[in-house]
C-alpha cells in the first residue's frame, strides 16, 4: 500500500472512530480504552508490504476496502445459505457484520455455557470486561487488533462453567455483508476441567467487500480441552483479517483446526501460548486458493512452561494465480524444558502462476526439548500419479484424487464425523477436478 | 480376447536410455495367448527397466525398436491406455496413497476398463461380493476395505494387494516386477497360487524375477536370462533350475563366445 493510500485509510478510520464513539457501550473507561487503541494505530500505521510478516499480502487489493466501521443495520433473521443446519439447531451463536444478533442466537441452557453479546456485557460490567479482554500489545502482528480495540463493541462473550462439558458443540457464525468493514471481538473463557467443541463459521452475503476484522481470544484454565474448528467459506471479494489469542494453563488442552476455503484475502494470525506447565496444543490448518484468492497464515506457538506440547499441521493447495503462504514461528522459552514441539507444513502447486510460501521459524531458548519441523513445497507425486494411471484411471481423475488425498491429511483429523464429512465435501468442491471425484469421496 | 498362441506381445530390438545410462540394449521378446514368461537376470540387469516401458512408466527415453501390443504400438498408448487395453504391471513396490480408499481405487480402475469396453459399470453390491472373494483368496484382512491404498500396508501385504487388483482387473498381458521379492514362504505360495489362478489360454504373464524359488510355485512355460539390457538365452523351466544351480556367469559366457 502506498503511503497517501495509508494514510487516506487512517484518516477515515479516524473519522469513523469519531463518528461511532458517542454510540459504543462501556462508559468512560471504555471510550478512554478505544481512544487510546485507536492513537496507538495512528501511531504505528497499518501495516504494509514493507512488514516482513506482511509482505506476501495482496495490499493493493486490501488498500481498496473499506477499514472503518460500518453503521448498524437491521440484520435479518433467516439463517444465510451455506449456514450448518445441522449445528444451527443446537447451541448457536451469530454475529452479523460482527454484531450479536439476539434474534439468531440461541444457547441451550443446562450445559454450563453462556454467552452474552459484547456490547450488552460492556454496558452491564465495564470494569469485569476491562480486565477480561486483553489490551493487544505494540507489537506488528498486533496492529489489526488494535484497529479491532478501537471499534470493541460487537461480538461475544463466551464461558464455559467449571468441569462442564457441553455434549453438542457450539456454533458460532460470522456473516459480513456490504461494503462496510465489520470488527468483531469474540472471548472464550474455559473453565477448570471443561470441555467445548467450538465450530466458528465465516460466511458473506452476495457482493460483500468490507473488510471484516476479527480479534478472538480463547482462554483455557487448568485442565481445560476446547476443540476450535473454523471454516472459512466467504465469497470472492471478501477481505478477512484476524488476530486470534490462546492462552493455555497446566494440563490445559487446545485443538485448532482451520480450513480456508474461500474469501478474496484471508490473513489469519493466531498466536498460542502454553503458559502452564503440561499444556498441549494441536494447530491443524488447510488453505485452497484458486482463481485470484490469497491465504497467508501466520502463526506463533510459544512454549512457556515445561512440558508442553505442540503439533502444527499445514497443508496448502495453489491453482489458477492463487496465492498462500504459512509462516510459523515456534518458540520455546527459557521455562520449556522437555518441551516436545512439532512442526509439518506440506504445500501443492498445481498451476505455473500458483504461489505459496512456507518459513518455518524456530526459536529454542532452551537445551533439553524436542523439536522437529519439515516443510516441502511441490508438485504431485510423480510415482503415485504413475500408479493411479497404470490401473487406468485418467488423469483429470487421478489429479483429483491425489489432491484430495493431500487434503486429507487435514481433513481426516476432524473430530466429529458430520462435521468432517462436510468440510471433506467443501474441500472437493474446490479442488480443479471436482467433478471427475465426487464419486469417490 | 486373443486366441490362445496368438501373439500378445513382440517386442523387437528395444532399445532404451534412463537419463544419460542406457539400460535396454536390443531386447526382443515374444509372448503369446496362454503363455507364462519369467525373466530372469542379476541384478541392474534391466528387468524392471523392461516392466516400466512396457506399462508405460515415464522415466524412460525409448531410443530405437518395436513394441507391438495386440497389433497396435504399445510405446504410442498413455499408461492409462494401455491399462484399460488389458495391460496390467505389478509394482515391484507399490504406491501409498494415503486418502485414496483401496476399495474406491479398485472400483474406479475396474469402471475404467468397462467403461473403455462398452460395459456398464459394475454393480457396487456385487462388486463388494467380488472384492471379499479374491481377499480370501489373498489372504488379505478385511481392514483392506477401510484403509488408504497401500497405507501402512507390510511388504508382503502390499504385494499380495498388487495381486489382487490383478484378479479383479484380470488383464490380458500381465507384468510381474519382482512380485516375489521380500515374501516369507507362505506369503509367497498365497501369492503364487494367485497368479495362478490368473492362468487362461487368452491372457498372458510376464514375470520378471531375481529368484527361481518363485518358479517351484508358479511354473513358466518359457524363462529368459537378461543381461545388459537384452535377452542372452531363452528355454523352458529346466533353464531357471539351471540358473538356480550354476548362477549367470556361464550364461554370460556362451553369449559372449556366440
Amino acid at each position: 500500500m502506498s503511503a497517501a493510500t495509508a494514510g487516506s485509510a487512517l484518516e477515515r478510520i479516524e473519522r469513523a472512530h469519531g463518528a461511532a464513539r458517542g454510540h459504543m457501550h462501556g462508559g468512560a473507561a471504555w471510550d478512554r480504552r478505544r481512544g487510546d487503541a485507536l492513537a496507538r494505530l495512528m501511531a504505528q500505521g497499518l501495516p504494509d508490504r514493507r512488514d516482513e510478516n506482511w509482505k506476501y499480502l495482496d495490499w493493493a487489493e486490501i488498500g481498496r476496502r473499506e477499514f472503518a466501521l460500518s453503521a448498524p443495520g437491521e440484520p435479518g433473521v433467516a439463517l444465510p445459505a451455506g449456514a450448518l443446519a445441522e449445528l444451527a439447531q443446537g447451541s448457536i451463536v451469530v454475529l452479523v457484520d460482527g454484531r450479536y444478533v439476539e434474534q439468531m442466537s440461541t444457547v441451550m441452557g443446562g450445559a454450563g455455557v453462556s454467552v452474552e453479546d459484547l456490547s450488552s456485557a460492556l454496558e452491564r460490567d465495564p470494569a469485569a470486561l476491562a480486565e477480561a479482554l486483553r489490551v493487544p500489545g505494540d507489537g506488528a502482528d498486533d496492529r489489526f487488533a488494535l484497529l479491532a480495540e478501537a471499534f470493541v463493541e460487537g461480538g461475544a462473550v463466551i464461558r464455559v462453567a467449571d468441569e462442564a462439558a457441553p455434549e453438542a458443540p457450539l456454533y458460532v457464525l460470522h456473516f459480513s455483508t456490504g461494503r462496510d468493514a465489520s470488527h468483531a471481538r469474540v472471548l472464550v473463557e474455559a473453565g477448570r476441567n471443561s470441555r467445548l467443541q467450538l465450530v466458528e463459521h465465516f460466511l458473506t452475503g452476495e457482493g460483500t467487500t468490507g473488510l471484516s476484522n476479527l480479534a478472538c481470544e480463547v482462554r483455557l484454565a487448568e485442565g481445560a480441552a476446547v476443540d476450535h474448528l473454523r471454516l472459512y467459506q466467504q465469497g470472492v471479494e471478501s477481505v478477512h483479517v484476524e488476530t486470534l489469542l490462546a492462552t493455555q494453563a497446566r494440563d490445559s488442552r487446545y485443538r485448532q483446526q482451520l480450513f480456508a476455503l474461500g474469501g478474496r484475502i484471508l490473513r489469519s494470525n493466531v498466536h498460542v501460548r502454553l503458559e502452564g506447565p503440561a499444556a498441549e496444543c494441536d494447530v491443524h490448518g488447510l488453505f485452497m486458493v484458486d482463481g485470484s484468492r490469497q491465504a497467508d497464515l501466520y502463526t506463533v506457538i510459544e512454549h512457556v512452561a515445561a512440558h508442553t506440547r505442540s503439533n502444527e499441521l499445514v497443508r496448502g493447495v495453489a491453482t489458477d494465480r492463487g496465492r498462500g503462504s504459512f509462516n510459523g514461528r515456534i518458540i520455546v522459552g527459557e521455562g520449556a524444558s522437555k518441551a516436545d514441539s512439532r512442526q509439518s507444513s506440506r504445500n501443492l502447486i498445481l498451476s505455473p502462476l500458483a504461489e505459496i510460501n512456507t518459513r518455518p521459524q524456530l526459536e529454542i531458548l532452551t537445551d533439553d526439548v524436542k523439536c522437529s519441523h519439515g516443510a516441502t513445497t511441490g508438485s504431485l507425486d510423480a510415482n503415485q500419479m504413475f500408479y493411479l494411471l497404470s490401473r487406468g484411471i485418467d488423469r483429470e481423475t487421478a489429479r483429483g484424487l491425489l489432491t484430495f488425498a493431500f487434503c486429507e491429511d487435514v481433513v481426516a483429523l476432524v473430530a466429529l464425523p458430520g462435521l468432517r464429512r462436510h468440510v471433506e465435501e467443501l474441500v472437493v468442491g474446490r479442488l480443479p477436478d471436482r467433478d471427475v471425484i465426487r464419486e469417490f469421496v | 480376447m486373443p486366441a490362445k498362441g496368438e501373439i500378445i506381445l513382440s517386442v523387437e530390438n528395444l532399445h532404451v536410455k534412463a537419463g544419460s545410462h542406457k539400460i535396454l540394449n536390443g531386447l526382443s521378446l515374444e509372448v503369446r495367448a496362454g503363455e507364462m514368461h519369467a525373466i530372469m537376470g542379476p541384478n541392474g540387469s534391466g528387468k524392471s527397466t523392461l516392466a516400466g516401458v512396457l506399462a508405460g512408466r515415464p522415466d524412460y527415453e525409448i531410443v530405437s525398436g518395436k513394441v507391438n501390443y495386440l497389433g497396435r504400438d504399445l510405446l504410442a498408448m498413455p499408461a492409462e491406455e494401455r491399462a484399460r487395453e488389458g495391460v496390467f504391471l505389478a509394482f515391484q513396490y507399490p504406491v501409498e496413497i494415503p486418502g485414496v480408499n483401496n476399495v474406491y481405487l479398485l472400483k474406479a480402475a475396474l469402471n475404467a476398463l468397462r467403461k473403455h469396453r462398452g460395459l456398464a459399470e459394475v454393480d457396487a453390491f456385487e462388486f463388494l461380493g467380488l472384492v471379499r472373494e479374491k481377499m480370501k483368496l489373498m489372504q488379505m484382512d478385511e481392514s483392506f476395505l477401510s484403509r488408504g491404498v497401500n497405507e501402512g500396508f507390510s511388504g508382503g501385504e502390499k504385494k499380495r494387494n498388487e495381486v489382487l487388483q490383478m484378479t479383479i482387473l484380470e488383464p490380458t498381458l500381465a507384468l510381474l516386477d519382482e512380485t516375489d521379492s521380500g515374501l516369507d514362504i507362505d506369503a509367497l505360495k498365497v501369492v503364487a497360487a494367485g497368479v495362478n489362478t490368473l492362468r487362461h489360454d487368452e491372457r498372458a504373464i510376464v514375470m520378471v524375477t531375481h529368484y527361481q524359488r518363485l518358479l517351484d510355485y508358479i511354473v513358466p512355460d518359457r524363462v529368459h536370462v537378461l543381461a545388459s539390457g537384452r535377452i542372452i538365452k531363452s528355454g523352458d523351466k529346466d533353464l531357471a533350475l539351471e540358473l538356480e544351480r550354476r548362477g549367470y556367469d556361464w550364461v554370460r559366457q556362451e553369449a559372449s563366445a556366440a
